[in-house]
């Protein structure tokens, strides 16, 4: 069985650290990977794929010096290797500019306030990669026990 | 089971099966190409087993191998000998080729039409509103409700579909119940169960009626109204012991529970030309061959309408399931070939079942097919197992009292759907398990329960069919 790859952005390492903390419930079936930068996170994922690695959610932070989190997450939308790839935005720095270039640019997924609630943090990435697996056309069976339910009986029905 | 073991099993065994020695089958007069079946018999059946590949690969591959191995246009070296008798004789490579186009498949092919176009044009959510309002709000006939619609859609649906659609309507009303009300897990478990149980219905319920319905051609023929005519109350019994039972084990807390669907029917052209045919298609199934054309026939034609209005399109018609029509496939080419190189009736001849009790053998091959249905594929099970019956069936002198062939047939594939009892036994229990409000021993203790009583009532029902000469 393939493990996904979740790739956290952020430059305060003990930011990383409660992300990590916090997706340890996923550990079983994804693979958790942390970056402080975005140049670090966009050579990851080069590598990724380059192993023909799955990037199913890569979770940034948005102010970071040189390239901010809704840039990253906006050239990250416009890869077509990556088009499955979801993507969050978790900050608690973000202008109301910031917020419509995440929504209309980077065309995030979801978006976090810091300080996160945990159990929906895990909530959420369980039900993106969830229909990553379908959109990436994986056999979803083979991670059932793992999926999202709700998620996966709505991805089931064909209409 | 060690990984790598499911791997090399299914190679070894087979491999093995190849190299030995005709002698050293204890069978006599054995053909070269009758030992390679064999080996094909036993790949397929340790990898519907043990799962190396994909099932539906498994088939593909029973196919491929019959091509190369068997066929009269398979690899030249391995057919220098042809003309003798101990190599036996070759098998056609068109027929094996066709069992891509068989008329099991066209009929499973018009089944999926159907289910697509009411899934599209919404019809199977709208019914399940209408037909659940008549069960008021009590959490008691509201879950014989939704027993009693997820049954009757199985019937035309694809189980798992069913199963999808059902407990996608259900999610909303479970997630308001307490955590630790029952009522959660009568809820999660009552639609797995109605879906496997309601397959049985008719011949496009699921698979195995219709593997069974292949080995009940010409002088056994059962019709499509003719397989309702016994499989529908057997389904009805079923259906309310299930929900005695499940009500017992698991009672709800609550008074109420309120199901919201929100739906309303299509009034536009296109969905009034899915009703229409809908309606038309099961009605000339029913109506059996007073019509001149049987059900494989019949099952062409709603393919043809939605194919010409639009209904279906050219992106629909990528969400078939190829894998379950392929998987089918596979277990007709194994079956021909058991058949036409004369392997099953050479190893049905060779074991005296004429001196077993034919009570024995109906009472073994239902348990037999019962417990593999739990372990493996329903219709994996029936690929296997139903050519084989069929044989022995046929040359069993002392089950003709029984009905013959027709009740043996029957209570194996009765068999092969009331296999429930874990999440690993069918795709609705899985799905089910998925949503996390039911655990294994519970699903275990119901399905166990269910599937004997089944297997027994399946009995009782042969009886009667067999007494009111209806079969034969």
């Amino acid at each position: 069985m393939n493990k996904f790859n979740v790739i956290c952005v952020d430059d305060q390492p003990e930011v990383l650290n409660a992300v990590q903390q916090d997706l340890k419930p996923l550990k079983q079936w994804l693979n958790i990977e942390e970056c402080e930068s975005a140049a670090e996170a966009l050579e990851l994922m080069e590598e990724l794929d380059a192993e023909g690695q799955m990037v199913a959610v890569v979770i940034s932070d948005h102010v970071m010096p040189d390239k901010t989190g809704v840039e990253l997450l906006a050239e990250i939308a416009a890869d077509p290797r990556f088009e499955h790839t979801r993507r969050v935005l978790l900050t608690g720095q973000a202008t109301h500019i910031d917020t419509i270039n995440a929504i209309n640019q980077a065309g995030i997924h979801h978006y976090f306030d810091k300080p996160w609630n945990v159990d929906k943090l895990v909530g959420c990435v369980r039900s993106l990669v969830t229909s990553y697996v379908f959109d990436a056309g994986m056999d979803y069976s083979d991670y059932r026990e793992f999926l999202d339910a709700q998620m996966m009986l709505r991805r089931l029905r064909i209409y | 089971m060690r990984p790598r073991l499911k791997y090399i099993i299914p190679l070894m065994v087979p491999l093995l099966l190849l190299l030995l020695p005709l002698s050293a089958f204890p069978f006599e007069g054995m053909t070269v190409i009758q030992q390679r079946v064999v080996a094909i018999f036993f790949l397929a059946a340790l990898c519907w087993v043990f799962e190396p590949i994909p099932i539906y690969a498994t088939s593909v591959v029973i196919i491929v191998l019959e091509l190369l191995l068997v066929s009269d246009k398979g690899i030249g070296v391995l057919r220098l000998e042809e003309g003798q008798s101990h190599f036996g004789e070759l098998l056609a490579h068109h027929e094996i080729m066709a069992t891509f186009a068989s008329p099991i498949i066209m009929l499973f092919l018009g089944g999926f039409f159907l289910a697509m176009a009411a899934t599209k044009y919404r019809l199977d959510v709208n019914l399940a509103r209408v037909l659940l309002a008549p069960f008021g709000q009590d959490p008691k006939y509201v879950m014989l409700g939704l027993m009693l619609i997820t049954a009757v859609f199985s019937m035309f649906m694809s189980n798992t579909a069913t199963t999808v659609m059902m407990l996608s309507i259900l999610a909303p009303v479970v997630a308001v119940l307490t955590p630790e009300d029952p009522a959660r897990v009568a809820f999660a478990l009552c639609i797995p169960v109605a879906a496997n149980i309601g397959g049985i219905g008719t011949p496009i319920g699921t698979p195995p009626n219709a593997i069974a319905l292949k080995y009940l051609a010409e002088d056994n023929m059962i019709t499509f109204g003719e397989w309702m005519v016994f499989a529908v109350p057997f389904v009805i019994v079923m259906m309310v012991a299930a929900w005695l039972l499940i009500n017992t084990l698991f009672r709800a807390r609550q008074d109420t529970i309120d199901i919201n669907i929100k739906s309303h029917f299509l009034k536009t052209p296109k969905a009034m030309v899915v009703y229409i045919t809908f309606a038309a298609t099961i009605l000339l199934w029913l109506m059996g061959s007073s019509h001149g054309m049987n059900s494989f026939t019949v099952a062409l034609i709603p393919v043809a309408i939605f194919s010409i209005t639009g209904i279906i399109t050219r992106e629909d018609l990528k969400k078939i399931s190829w894998d379950v029509l392929w998987l089918v496939s596979g277990g007709i080419a194994l079956g021909l070939a058991l058949d036409k190189t004369g392997l099953a009736q050479l190893v049905v001849h060779s074991i005296p079942f004429g001196e077993f009790s034919p009570y024995v053998v109906l009472t073994g091959a239902a348990a037999l097919c019962l417990l593999m249905a739990n372990f493996m594929s329903h219709t994996a099970t029936a690929n296997l197992l139903m050519p084989i019956m069929a044989a022995l069936g046929s040359s069993m002198a002392s089950l003709t009292p029984l009905g013959g062939e027709v009740t043996l047939i029957l209570v194996v594939t009765f068999a092969a759907s009331l296999g429930m009892s874990l999440p690993i036994s069918t795709p609705p229990n899985a799905l089910a398990h998925a949503t996390g409000h039911i655990q294994s021993q519970q699903m275990a203790k119901v399905g166990s329960i269910l599937g004997v009583a089944g297997t027994i009532l399946s009995f009782v029902m042969v009886w009667v069919l067999n007494i009111t000469g209806f079969l034969g």
